[in-house]
């Protein structure tokens, strides 16, 4: 694998280079926030790469949009027409996190496993993804405990570190080979130092990470404090909003609707959140999960204990939106944290 | 700034009394500048309770939040009273509920506690950065902050909440306890956020709210976060028959914004919640001020003021003015 | 088989002959149903306790058991109550109308492994619908199979399901049919009182047997209480749950109890398998 550097002033340059080849989304100012989007000429502003710890809105909405078709018919003649996108597709991500980057591996246990999931899948294979280190983590990130880091490379294609002046480029896949190669003519070759000034970088961002938490035991635990009223002391402030779940990169949740314009349809998937009241309810108007103790329960037990269980890993990345954006301060170290030192009494 | 001896003992006081359940007020939050809600139902968690500018939520809304499952046959639902804390602004909302009789004024017991202000996390990261403060107060015209043992002192408008820079009522409208002395009124109200919005052309208008629009997650938080928004069913998460679809597009976004917004005319007690916890950043109060300026110039009504007062929506005065109707 | 390369797109079916099996607000009709293009019997096959979607195009799907058994040739079967949107729409069809159905889905019940044993079956109201092609698995397979039992019961006579089938039931000698409803009425001749009392009243042996049951979750909760006083061990008893669904395939997420999908991993369950997940109760 190669090594490149090339001038930060010379970003909107060496995107432009990329657009030849490929559909490039990055992460782009948007009326006050910073959420990835396609480059466009005349769309919102590149975020400045040294302002933004991370996207509002994980990058997983890249792979799997809030609101997407699955397929249209027209009503009366029968006919489905299926709107699966292309994996043949060239697609970069410019910009995406090393946390958001994992979550794509996690997820991809999820779309994968049994009937693979085409809409999902397909956007995988034909995406790139050309991950930035953290130089600044936020006072939320707990990344590296649940295996990544500030500036862990193990799940990009590329990636980049902010050298100042100068971004330092690694590829990692053959994927990233490719795409580094079509831009060859806009990139330098780095030299040694630049790779020392990386090292360096890379130690002083994990030792910036202020949060921990430690996952061992946890997937066991959580079914013990099933009926527990513990939950009650976070889930009695829970709003019942979909914040958490819905900036989570790793949160998968759909709903499928029918929506029709006189004759015209289509089924749709849109993004769900257990946190609603309406996710489990049955037609009958019984719902299982009847109010968010239950819910709350469901969601921090399926990322730390159903989701290892059938799958082999936390379906967390330590991205710190979940804590960062709830307005009552449901912190989900603090559950875990709590979680352990909980008694639980033998069933008897 | 409030004594929190004297704060906990009240809570204490209150969370004691065999008639009340629960009590909502604040405590210290994991990190940042914004305290946690906190529900107590045991005296002994009332030393957790705080009270200073970091405490910005609303806590009637942790009243009309709480769900009642279907109980187990044979078991009798809990009556008892609930006890709550409640800046001027959130008295507002207290009053409203019971206006529009969500409950009876005897099912609470309100802790008032008069407030100067409060911290606009926003504001407050951006002057400071990520971090955590150890101390925030109110001293004179000033906001002191400290964090990592250095403190500094800033000017209120640059780190208090939009709402407490023109805010009547820092003393809470009603209450069975109070904690602190009544303080000052800081400002009048005189709607000039409102005349800058209304220089914008309705091009420039419509401009501004799909930009803002368009970024909205449908998450929910707005809604569920207001004091005002607790229908048992909302009218634009219902299936049956379904007014706004589940799908994300300006369309359905806008469409969830202007019915918000009209469902709370004559009902917005201006506390800001649904703007604080947007995680896009939308201005959402943007739209309410216009409907609350509207509401108070053409109806002299003022929402949240009168526990007496009949909701505006359900008064008729052959004297109405017109001009709002279409 | 479900179309692998995108499990989200449906097949028309026409509906070829359709009767309501009990009347109200909450009816329950039960739909024939054949593919529009008949080369989908190439490829499909279900096991009893399998499930699919049904829908309705510009409506939306849910999840149904398939009712009818595999040895049913020609047709699928399903019995759906009216409940909700998609319910109400399905009810809305007639012969000669299409709706969708994404399917096989999920688990079955193993009646392969079952060959050789004795077979009860308790259902109480639309529950029976999972457990009849169960019955008529077993029936059609008669020699493969010891005693057949049937325990069904319902709130009223006219709430039970495939009443015809019953008769049949009653009459034939291979299968012993218990039926009840929850409160007398007049020329009723058989037991009166709750599926669980029924149960006990019948009081099947356990040996060699294995137990499966269907109905309203606290008569699940009830009856499996009762198999195990009489004898059943945890894995001698079966059950299907359901739960509101959107994708059946495991990945849309609402579903589950604890880390099982009911979609995926069920909805046939043994009791050893859910015993210690109390969300599979609730």
């Amino acid at each position: 694998m190669a090594d490149y550097v090339f001038q930060k002033e010379k970003i909107e340059e060496l995107l432009g280079g990329m657009a030849k080849n490929y559909e490039v989304h990055a992460p782009l100012l948007n009326a006050g926030i910073v959420r990835f989007g396609k480059v466009e000429e005349g769309g919102p502003a590149l975020a400045k790469l040294d302002d933004y710890s991370n996207s509002s809105v994980p990058p997983k909405e890249l792979l799997f949009p809030q609101t997407e078709t699955l397929f249209r018919y027209r009503l009366g003649t029968g006919g489905i027409e299926p709107k699966v996108p292309d994996a043949g597709a060239k697609v970069a991500v410019f910009g995406i996190r090393p946390c958001d980057a994992q979550a794509f591996a996690i997820v991809d246990k999820l779309f994968g496993w049994d009937y693979p999931d085409p809409y999902f899948q397909n956007r995988r294979k034909s995406t790139v993804l050309i991950g930035l280190a953290c130089s600044s983590p936020c006072s939320t990130c707990f990344c590296t405990s649940l295996g990544g880091g500030p500036t862990n490379d193990e799940y990009l294609d590329v990636a980049m570190y902010d050298l100042g002046n100068e971004i330092y480029l690694k590829t990692v896949t053959e994927k990233g080979d490719e795409l580094c190669k079509s831009i060859s003519d806009l990139l330098e070759e780095a030299s040694p130092s630049h790779l020392e000034a990386c090292q360096n970088q890379s130690k002083e961002a994990a030792s910036k990470i202020r949060r921990s938490i430690d996952t061992n035991g946890i997937p066991e635990k959580l079914p013990a404090l099933y009926d527990n009223p513990f939950w009650e002391q976070f889930s009695d402030r829970c709003l019942g909003c979909g914040i958490c779940t819905y900036l989570c990169p790793t949160c998968h949740c759909f709903d499928i609707q029918d929506e029709v314009e006189v004759f015209d349809g289509r089924r749709a998937r849109m993004w769900d959140t257990c946190m609603f009241e309406e996710y489990t309810r049955h037609a009958s108007g019984h719902n299982p999960r009847p109010t968010r103790k239950e819910r709350t329960r469901n969601r921090v037990s399926h990322k730390y204990s159903y989701f290892p269980t059938n799958f082999g890993v936390i379906a967390c990345v330590g991205c710190g939106r979940c804590i960062k954006y709830c307005p009552v301060n449901i912190d989900i170290i603090d559950i875990l944290e709590k979680s352990i030192a909980v008694e639980v009494k033998e069933a008897g | 700034m409030v004594d929190q001896g004297e704060l906990r003992q009240k809570a204490k006081e209150v969370i004691s009394r065999e008639d009340v359940r629960r009590l909502i007020g604040w405590k210290r939050g994991t990190y940042g500048f914004e305290a946690a809600p906190a529900v107590i139902k045991d005296p002994s968690e009332a030393d957790e309770l705080v009270f200073d500018p970091t405490c910005v939520q609303n806590p009637a809304s942790f009243v009309t939040l709480e769900e009642k499952p279907p109980l187990p046959r044979g078991v009798e639902p809990d009556l008892r009273k609930v006890g709550v804390f409640a800046k001027g602004c959130d008295s507002r909302a207290l009053i409203q509920q019971m206006v529009e009789q969500a409950y009876e004024r005897d099912h609470i017991v309100v802790i008032g506690i008069p407030c100067r202000g409060v911290i606009d996390h926003r504001k407050a990261e951006k002057l400071f950065g990520d971090v955590t403060p150890d101390l925030v107060e109110i001293s004179g015209d000033k906001v002191v902050i400290e964090i990592g043992g250095e403190k500094r002192e800033v000017a209120r408008e640059d780190v208090l909440m939009a709402k407490c820079l023109r805010c009547r009522y820092p003393n809470p409208l009603i209450s069975d306890v109070l904690v602190g002395g009544e303080v000052e009124k800081f400002a009048d109200d005189d709607f000039s956020d409102v005349d800058e919005f209304e220089k914008k052309s309705p091009a420039e208008k419509w401009e501004f709210w799909e930009k803002e629009f368009s970024k909205c997650i449908r998450c929910y938080s707005c809604r569920n976060v207001c004091p005002m928004c607790y229908c048992p069913e909302c009218v634009v998460t219902r299936l049956k028959p379904q007014w706004t679809r589940r799908s994300v597009d300006l369309s359905e976004n806008t469409s969830y914004h202007i019915e918000r917004s009209w469902h709370l005319a004559g009902r917005c007690i201006e506390c800001m919640e649904c703007e604080r916890v947007c995680p896009m950043d939308i201005p959402i109060m943007t739209l309410n001020r216009k409907l609350t300026r509207d509401v108070k110039e053409l109806f002299s009504y003022e929402p949240g003021t009168d526990v007496e007062a009949s909701p505006l929506l359900t008064s008729y005065n052959p004297q109405d003015p017109e001009e709002y109707i279409m | 088989m479900m179309d692998e390369s995108n499990p989200y797109l449906p097949y028309e079916v026409e509906i070829k002959e359709t009767w309501y099996e009990t009347p109200g607000e909450r009816a329950i009709k039960t739909f024939k149903v054949d593919f529009v293009d008949s080369s989908v019997w190439d490829t499909w096959s279900h096991k009893p306790g399998q499930c699919a979607m049904v829908g309705r195009l510009g409506v939306g799907e849910s999840m149904f058991c398939i009712s009818s058994s595999p040895t049913e040739e020609g047709y699928l079967r399903f019995s759906v109550m009216k409940m909700g949107k998609v319910t109400r729409a399905l009810h809305q069809l007639e012969v000669g109308d299409t709706m969708t159905v994404r399917g096989p889905l999920g688990n079955w019940f193993p009646v392969n492994e079952w060959e050789g044993k004795r077979i009860v079956t308790i259902g109480g109201g639309i529950g029976q619908a999972p457990l009849r092609p169960v019955i008529n698995y077993v029936r059609a397979n008669r020699a493969k199979y010891e005693d057949l039992t049937v325990l069904y019961g319902s709130r009223t006579s006219a709430d039970l399901c495939f009443q015809e089938e019953l008769e049949c039931l009653i009459s034939e000698e291979e299968t012993t049919c218990h039926l009840s409803v929850d409160v007398e009425e007049e020329s009723w001749e058989h037991y009166v009182g709750f599926v669980p009392n029924l149960l006990m009243d019948v009081s099947p042996s356990p040996e060699n047997a294995i137990a499966v049951t269907c109905g309203p979750p606290v008569m699940i909760k009830f009856v499996t209480q009762n198999l195990v006083k009489l004898g059943f061990e945890p894995e001698q008893i079966y059950t299907t749950l359901e739960n509101r669904m959107k994708c059946g395939i495991g990945k849309c997420g609402r579903c589950n109890v604890g880390h099982l999908y009911v979609c995926k991993h069920g909805p046939v369950f043994s009791y050893a398998q859910i015993k210690d997940i109390p969300e599979a109760f609730a």
